[in-house]
């Protein structure tokens, strides 16, 4: 069966329930053979906890994931020996050095000694740290101690490599270097990439990505073709008056949609170029200033989560609830008058 | 689930107590006092304490008494403190690491046990070298004998600590937690002073006190050199076998319970 094969990570309908808290709802998707596959969204969206099940560290409460053609909960083992992961948070002996670390790895993993002085060569100058093998982890910086954690998960030769969020915490200059390690060793291996990550700029170098929110894959296909889901190029007006200039944008040019976001006005169209000079002439609110550019995955994130929330409550916008409400005490007397109670909290 | 027996779990083990023995020993402070103490307590509490009980109103000399309950002291305490390194580990994400690879918990438990085990019997070989210095006559075989009873003691108290690893979470409420039961044990061994001649409700809690019968071990091991059977035995709680047996019942139990909660923790 070669096409299963081809689709090294498959999961269906995978939910993940911590008591009354559904970290994963319900999210299904497919990484292909060979492709950096990103996870992009924001913290508490479910991208640690579905990493977590695919490497076999939790259990989903339902749903099925494969992962290079195993069940996830049926044979954790096998799927631990062809996996290399790399946490979020640092997960190095201080104490010992960097070459010690990877042979502890290496034991632990059942890599043979032979295998494991060739490998070790390799994976070093690879994360170029093979100078400072003989010193103390203790000793590295952020980004050298990252590189070695990679390094590490490359002495196994997984097939597939999990980083949760590799760059978090580490200063932008560091994090582009660690970006370049990573797509180097893509180069260089037969590997695929699983990886989630906070920043959308760092997504957009992944061949496709899953927008994950609240739970839920809110959109999935390549950086390009997510952002021609927003349709040409993007104006950003700021007036003196946003509310009214809005108004008059939906009165004069039906056809672009406008939506406010902070301070400023946001206007998709075809022609960006051609449409300024149109624009600056037909609004007669006053412009305070005025942007013109190409989508990016920061617009796509906005469009995609923004649609959700209107969604919901049909353009009403959820209503805060007061965080000390003296009704709410009165409550605790009351027998719970369930329908009265889930309107208005719905 | 298939069970086929995996070589490279062995593997594991062995790294994991290689990596104790490794930070065991690069520590060098910790190595350092780890010896020197329980030596000053020989030199001055022995000294000292010898000319209160002076030879002629024991039947025996007092260093000689003193010195089994000092080593028993040192390596349980070593032992126990090895163990630290879970909670220490969890504290600094290491143990993740370990518990991600293929490794069973159990085999994890074990490998950790091991070392800090062997932390235990290091620092007891070194001390055991002390000991002719105390006018004890040693030989090889004795030497030998109180090594496996070392063993056996330190393994015991490896395994302690695992189970309170389970249950603590943090390194300063773990150090803490580790003199509260230290001290306790210690004083109730028989350690030092004979047990037998103290109330009957010490000698009763004495007897679900697990280093007492590493002491009474350990003392018939090194007092029969010099003493008869009769002069140790009101040294000692049991004798010999019993002692030893009753130890190493301790130890298979308390590693089944240690596997047990460390499976549970994780």
């Amino acid at each position: 069966m070669p096409e299963e094969i081809q689709e090294i990570i498959q999961v269906e309908n995978l939910k993940k329930k911590y008591g009354p808290i559904k970290a994963v709802d319900g999210i299904s998707f497919i990484v292909k053979r060979g492709e950096i596959f990103g996870f992009l969204g924001p913290n508490g969206a479910g991208k640690t906890t579905t990493i977590n099940i695919l490497c076999t560290l939790n259990q989903p409460t339902s749903g099925v994931a494969y992962v290079d053609g195993y069940n996830v909960v049926s044979h954790p083992d096998e799927i631990r020996n062809s996996i290399g992961l790399v946490f979020q948070e640092i997960t190095l002996d201080d104490h010992l050095t960097a070459e010690e670390n990877l042979y502890l790895h290496a034991m632990l993993y059942g890599v043979s000694r032979k295998e494991f002085t060739q490998r070790k060569i390799e994976v070093l100058k690879l994360c170029e740290l093979w100078e400072w093998r003989k010193k103390r982890v203790h000793d590295f910086s952020g980004g050298m101690k990252r590189r070695l954690e990679i390094a590490r998960s490359l002495i196994t030769q997984p097939k597939i490599l999990f980083f949760d969020e590799p760059t978090v915490g580490l200063d932008p200059q560091t994090r582009k270097k660690i970006w370049d390690y990573i797509f180097n060793i893509r180069k260089k291996k037969d590997i695929t990439i699983f990886l989630t990550t906070q920043y959308l700029n760092e997504a957009e170098s992944c061949d496709r990505i899953a927008i994950i929110d609240r739970g839920q894959i809110i959109a999935l296909d390549t950086p390009d073709n997510l952002k021609k889901m927003i349709g040409g190029d993007i104006i950003t007006i700021k007036t003196e008056d946003n509310d009214s200039a809005e108004e008059e944008f939906k009165n004069k040019f039906p056809q672009y949609s406008i939506k406010k976001i902070g301070k400023e006005l946001k206007i998709e169209t075809d022609k960006g170029d051609e449409f300024l000079p149109i624009l600056v002439r037909g609004l007669k609110a006053k412009i305070i200033s005025m942007e013109l550019r190409r989508p990016t995955l920061d617009d796509v994130f906005l469009e995609v989560t923004g649609r959700q929330i209107r969604e919901n409550g049909n353009g009403i916008v959820e209503k805060e609830t007061p965080s000390f409400d003296l009704s709410n005490l009165f409550s605790l007397f009351t027998p719970p008058n369930n329908n009265h109670d889930k309107q208005t909290k719905s | 689930m298939i069970n086929k027996p995996n070589l490279n779990n062995l593997s594991g083990i062995y790294i994991l107590w290689y990596r104790e023995i490794l930070i065991y020993i690069r520590n060098h402070i910790k190595f350092f006092t780890s010896i020197f103490l329980p030596v000053l307590f020989l030199i001055f509490f022995g000294t000292g304490l010898k000319t209160v009980f002076p030879l002629i109103t024991l039947p025996y000399d007092f260093s000689e008494f003193f010195f089994p309950g000092i080593l028993a002291l040192s390596i349980t305490t070593m032992a126990l403190s090895s163990t630290m390194s879970i909670v220490w580990d969890r504290e600094f994400g290491f143990l993740k690491e370990i518990l991600v690879s293929p490794v069973p918990r159990s085999y994890i438990a074990l490998g950790k046990i091991l070392g800090a085990a062997t932390t235990g019997i290091i620092e007891g070989a070194l001390l055991l070298l002390v000991s002719p210095y105390l006018g004890i006559n040693f030989s090889f075989r004795l030497y030998f004998i109180c090594l496996g009873i070392i063993f056996l003691i330190a393994y015991g108290m490896a395994s302690l600590g695992i189970c309170l690893t389970a249950r603590i979470k943090r390194t300063e409420s773990f150090s803490f937690i580790l003199q509260l039961i230290i001290a306790p044990m210690v004083f109730l061994s028989g350690a030092f002073f004979p047990i037998n001649n103290s109330p009957l409700w010490m000698v009763n809690l004495s007897r679900y006190n697990p280093l007492t019968y590493g002491i009474n071990s350990l003392r018939w091991a090194i007092l029969s050199q010099t003493l008869s059977p009769e002069i140790i035995s009101q040294l000692t709680t049991n004798n010999f076998l019993t002692s030893l047996g009753i130890l190493i019942v301790f130890d298979i139990l308390i590693t089944l319970l240690s596997i047990q909660l460390f499976r549970k923790m994780c």
